[in-house]
């Protein structure tokens, strides 16, 4: 199934590696919501690898998109995990945050 | 009346004299300030420098308009100085002696010109008062460089100091230490932030112990910069443990209202250590036997 937008691979048994492309436009999140979560839920995973490598900044509206994004998966069962998260992203992010963030972040994939 | 006219062909001759080799009389100057006691400089050196001055102060006076101190030449008299000013301060030397060296060098200038010229012009006020003029300006101009480079030097101490007074050393694989020791300020903080979230990322450290047992005060603005600090090493997937809180600085996060839930926190570094050891699922025990 493609996702316009992001790159969604299984890793292992039940993980999935969701890595956005610049072409993705978090102005539809509503449909690519929907779409990555029924993806994951089809499939069966228990845990969605947020990749944020190539975002050098989290703004207010990006921020948002991922908490809103963790929450749908949430609500399924699934556990959503940021990893990559650059230097620049978490200084920006941490200054705008005042509460620790709904989804978990680790520095990579497990190995 | 007469005076002023005197004065002004005095002056008038000042600007059509033709500057012969008056360099030799103004060398003395150069080895009397730089050469003596201090060893700034060699004779060689020295001479370069009188020849370099009687070449730019000869284009002032034949220039345009040398009344003006926008022009070109006097820019060039100008960036001499500095240059001067600059290498002087490099090599150990002080302001006083350049200083003192410039109005020297003014008042052989004028007495060489004279012996030069067979024209008396250390007895016109005119001619006088046109070169204070100028060496005031000139010494000015030694001030500033000498300000701009106390200035950079400065800096470049107080950021020396900043990188060796929070060390971030890696000291197992994955975990970071951070002792922070003195004030902790606004900006000191973003930097401390900046090194540490830059070595997160190239280490990939799993965890950051935090060691403020060398903090002796803190205030809300700091607290809350501290407290993003940890955020920012927990965003990024790393753990983030603070050791070594003095009593005073818990009371004082206590009545600011900062929020410590979600941080952890020991009592001292090695505490920290152990805990981040743990949580990486690493044993460390004494040796059998």
């Amino acid at each position: 199934m493609s996702i316009s937008g992001v790159h969604l691979t299984r890793i292992g048994k039940s993980n999935f590696l969701l890595e956005p492309l610049r072409s993705m436009n978090i102005q539809d999140q509503d449909v690519l919501m929907r779409d990555i979560a029924a993806h994951v839920q089809q499939e069966q995973g228990q845990r969605l690898y947020y990749d944020l490598n190539g975002v050098p900044v989290i703004d207010q509206i990006y921020y948002s998109w991922l908490d809103k994004l963790s929450r749908t998966c949430q609500a399924l069962n699934i556990k959503m995990i940021c990893i990559n998260m650059q230097p620049t992203a978490a200084f920006t992010l941490s200054k705008l945050i005042t509460t620790k963030p709904i989804f978990e972040t680790a520095l990579g994939v497990p190995d | 009346m007469v005076q002023k006219k005197e004065g002004s062909e005095k002056l008038a001759a000042l600007f059509s004299v033709k500057v012969g080799n008056i360099s030799p009389q103004l060398e003395e100057v150069g080895r009397e300030y730089f050469c003596a006691d201090n060893k700034l400089m060699d004779e060689d050196e020295v001479a370069d420098l009188s020849s370099e001055f009687v070449n730019l102060i000869s284009g002032l006076l034949s220039s345009k308009e040398p009344h003006k101190r926008t022009t070109p030449q006097f820019h060039a008299l100008e960036m001499f100085f500095s240059g001067l000013a600059q290498r002087m301060l490099m090599r150990g030397g002080n302001v006083e002696d350049v200083v003192r060296y410039t109005q020297q060098l003014q008042y052989s200038l004028i007495s060489a010109l004279e012996a030069d010229s067979g024209i008396a012009f250390t007895q016109s006020r005119s001619v006088l008062l046109y070169f204070a003029q100028h060496f005031n300006e000139l010494i000015m101009e030694i001030f500033h460089t000498y300000l701009s480079e106390r200035e950079n030097t400065l800096k470049a101490q107080e950021a020396e100091l900043r990188e060796t007074s929070t060390p971030i050393t890696e000291i197992w694989d994955g975990v970071l230490t951070l002792p922070i020791i003195g004030t902790l300020d606004s900006s000191r903080t973003m930097l401390v932030m900046e090194a540490l979230l830059n070595r997160i990322a190239k280490d990939h450290a799993r965890a950051v112990v935090m060691d403020l047992t060398g903090v002796k005060n803190i205030d809300s603005q700091v607290s809350h910069h501290l407290i993003q600090m940890v955020r920012a090493v927990q965003l990024m997937g790393s753990d983030a443990i603070i050791t070594g809180i003095h009593p005073e600085i818990a009371r004082a996060l206590v009545s600011l209202n900062i929020d410590l839930t979600g941080v952890t926190t020991r009592a001292s570094l090695s505490d920290g250590l152990k805990e981040a050891f743990m949580r990486m699922g690493i044993h460390v025990s004494q040796k059998a036997g």
